[in-house]
């Protein structure tokens, strides 16, 4: 143990560089996938049949195939149409856009489970429509979809070492060097794993502190 | 024609690949079912420190990268160990204990879902605990799990695609095979991508039948 | 311009009193007739009472009365006015979205499973639609809601969430919010089958305590007793039509079809 510790301190300020920069991705995807994902979740309610196609189309595409089949996608094919950013704006993005399908699902079920006798109460008192969605539906979908928006979350993190192949220096990224310069790939491997293990616990502690904040008011069971 | 041209032996290679990934994911899914149903068995008749070891590697399996466990065993194991390991052992390793430790999870929940006056029901009438297990609970269960584990299965089929990383040639190797020396990306992952998601609407239609067969005679209120 | 409610009175032949006034209403849904022509009078200040065994239509009818259900023929006036649509020389239309909510804003409804807005407290409940559909200001719409709990006798609950509150509370509330909007009419559908036997009086008595102060009620119910000793008519619906109507008590002591006696002794 003492062995380890002296053969991995002198990586351990690189790789919390890596560290970082998967913080610093998620958090930036996380954000693009809601804002996709809330975007996309309300087309599919749409009345235009089109507009509900693409949505639906959007979100069944990236959740039926590889992330890393994505990822090269948009890597190698951007600049073929002269698109020239970044690996790291690239992961950023590919890692947006899959989660933005599985986010529009999330908020998707969360509206639709909401009680169409509350959603009737709503409109016998004459509330609007958009009063209705933004006052009623919305805040009670957003509760309910906590938990599985956070596994969505977690997932994005986990699905995130994947950016490693475009050669972005994220977490996995460095580990991987760090593995080949000091010859120690299982010891640093497993603490890699449970370092990723460590960050989705943080998160899904906090998910459900988010959870039992919401939920105090509701009858969802097993809250609060 | 330049060199980098597709050439109708590409259409081979994309078989193969095809047959890597389809050949990959049915071992890991049967070798997976089976250690999970194992680990149910474990956690179903309170094994101690077993079951404790259980739960423990497979919260780790479900809260860290597949690609940082390919790292791991295929790397890892062999530098540790000082043991010979192919990228296709090393995957198939990998991807079975995976899938196990999901579908742990779901079979634990599916036995959960059984109402427990079901099975005071059983005891009153004599039932041994294995008796209750193979007569009640897992009819029961079985139904209320092949919903999640479809929505599982399918998740795993993509998650093969990563062992191209460690060198198997899978279908998303073909890819970036062919991806290098044709320099034609969007025809090489767009027919990559279609071929992964009919592999997976596939599955999904398939699970969909059998989940429709199992659950005439079992209603489940939750979800 | 559409007709107005004096317009609509003589032409349709309302009395001056009626609150609800419906003739030949009709509801399908797909090959299903559910309505087959329901006339009914509910003058102002009225409790009518509508029993009939389930798939009878009556809950059906009552949510035509405030356009939760669009007709599929007939004519339905509330206080001598359409609610989902305004007739225009001969035709009807349906109204805008925004005018329908001001007509529904003066039919009250309440529901079998109280459906309060869970997320909210007892008094965000009261004042949501005052302060967001008839624009009352917050402090005004505050004050009104703690007198309307006062009278269903839930005063210490002005702050608590709907799952903190027993069934029959919740329909307590769920009728004091109903009652927050100033209606011209309750409509109340099965308001106590989905509670347990004892909560049941509570609710009844708010009830009764509303009747009292001249409110028109439409009552869906299997609470004969209630019908009995509140409601000023009772009608007896089956198979999308009406098939006895008149005073309740005459009715229970009398019924005149076959149909209404052999409902009635399996309800009491």
């Amino acid at each position: 143990m003492n062995q380890l510790w002296v053969t991995l301190r002198p990586h351990l300020p690189f790789m919390l560089d890596g560290f970082l920069l998967t913080v610093f991705a998620c958090t930036l995807a996380i954000i693009g996938a809601v804002l996709i994902g809330a975007l996309m979740a309300s087309l599919r309610t749409s009345g235009n049949r089109i507009v509900r196609g693409v949505a639906f189309a959007y979100s069944d595409v990236f959740r039926n195939t590889p992330f890393i089949v994505q990822l090269f996608f948009f890597f190698y094919g951007l600049p073929e149409i002269g698109i020239y950013i970044g690996a790291f704006e690239t992961g950023v993005i590919a890692l947006s856009i899959i989660g933005g399908a599985f986010v529009s699902d999330v908020i998707r079920s969360g509206i639709l489970a909401v009680d169409q006798g509350v959603i009737e109460a709503a409109k016998v008192s004459g509330l609007s429509r958009w009063t209705i969605f933004t006052k009623i539906v919305l805040p009670i979908a957003l509760r309910t979809s906590v938990r599985p928006m956070g596994s969505v979350l977690i997932n994005m993190v986990l699905t995130s070492s994947i950016l490693s192949t475009i050669t972005i220096n994220e977490l996995t990224g460095t580990a991987k060097i760090v593995a080949s310069t000091t010859f120690k790939p299982f010891e640093v491997y497993l603490v890699l794993l449970v370092l990723y293990a460590s960050l989705t616990y943080a998160l899904s502690l906090l998910i459900n502190t988010v959870h039992r904040r919401l939920n105090r008011a509701m009858d969802t069971g097993g809250a609060a | 024609m330049r060199y980098a041209d597709f050439t109708p032996y590409d259409l081979v290679l994309l078989a193969q690949g095809l047959g890597v990934t389809v050949g990959l994911f049915t071992l890991t899914t049967l070798v997976g079912l089976l250690i999970a149903a194992l680990f149910t068995l474990v956690d179903y008749y309170r094994v101690p420190v077993l079951r404790q070891v259980i739960v423990t590697v497979s919260e780790a399996l479900k809260n860290s990268p597949v690609l940082v466990q390919l790292f791991l065993v295929f790397f890892g194991l062999p530098a540790f160990f000082h043991i010979n390991m192919t990228p296709f052992v090393a995957a198939s390793l990998t991807i079975s204990l995976n899938t196990a430790a999901f579908a742990f999870v779901i079979f634990r929940s599916g036995i959960d879902a059984v109402e427990a006056e079901q099975v005071a029901a059983a005891k009153v009438y004599g039932h041994s605990r294995w008796q209750i297990l193979r007569f009640v609970l897992l009819p029961q269960a079985a139904a209320f799990s092949i919903g999640p584990l479809v929505g599982l299965l399918v998740n795993q089929l993509q998650v093969t695609s990563l062992i191209s990383v460690i060198g198997v040639f899978d279908l998303t190797k073909i890819g970036n095979i062919l991806n290098l020396r044709t320099l034609e990306p969007f025809i090489v992952w767009t027919v990559v991508g279609l071929l992964y998601y009919a592999l997976a609407k596939l599955l999904a239609s398939v699970g969909a039948r059998i989940e429709k067969r199992l659950r005439r005679s079992v209603v489940w209120e939750g979800i | 311009m559409s007709n107005t409610p004096s317009e609509n009175r003589a032409r349709f032949g309302v009395p001056e009193d009626s609150m609800v006034f419906a003739r030949g209403v009709r509801k399908s849904f797909g090959t299903l007739d559910v309505l087959k022509g329901v006339d009914i009078d509910v003058p102002k200040g009225s409790v009518a009472c509508i029993i009939g065994p389930s798939g009878s239509g009556k809950s059906t009818f009552l949510r035509c009365i405030n356009h939760l259900e669009k007709l599929t023929g007939g004519i339905l006036l509330v206080d001598g006015a359409f609610v989902g649509y305004d007739l225009r020389k001969d035709r009807l239309y349906e109204v805008k979205d925004n005018e329908l909510c001001q007509r529904r804003a003066e039919i009250g409804m309440l529901f079998q499973s109280f459906n309060l807005f869970s997320h909210m407290t007892v008094m965000e409940n009261l004042i949501e639609a005052p302060v967001h559909v008839r624009r009352v200001p917050v402090e005004q719409a505050k004050s009104e809601a703690l007198e309307l709990l006062a009278r269903v006798g839930l005063s210490e609950k002005v702050d608590s969430y709907p799952r903190e509150l027993s069934g029959g509370q919740q329909q307590r509330v769920a009728i004091a919010r109903a009652m927050a909007m100033k209606p011209k009419v309750l409509l109340f559908d099965e308001p106590t089958s989905a509670l347990d036997p004892e909560l049941v009086g509570e609710v009844l008595q708010v009830m009764r305590d509303l009747a009292e102060t001249g409110m028109t009620m439409v009552v869906v119910t299997h609470e004969i007793g209630f019908a009995r000793e509140i409601g000023d008519q009772l009608i007896f619906m089956d198979g999308g039509v009406i098939v006895e109507e008149g005073n309740p008590r005459e009715m229970i002591a009398n019924p005149q079809s076959p149909r209404t006696k052999e409902f009635l002794s399996k309800v009491l």
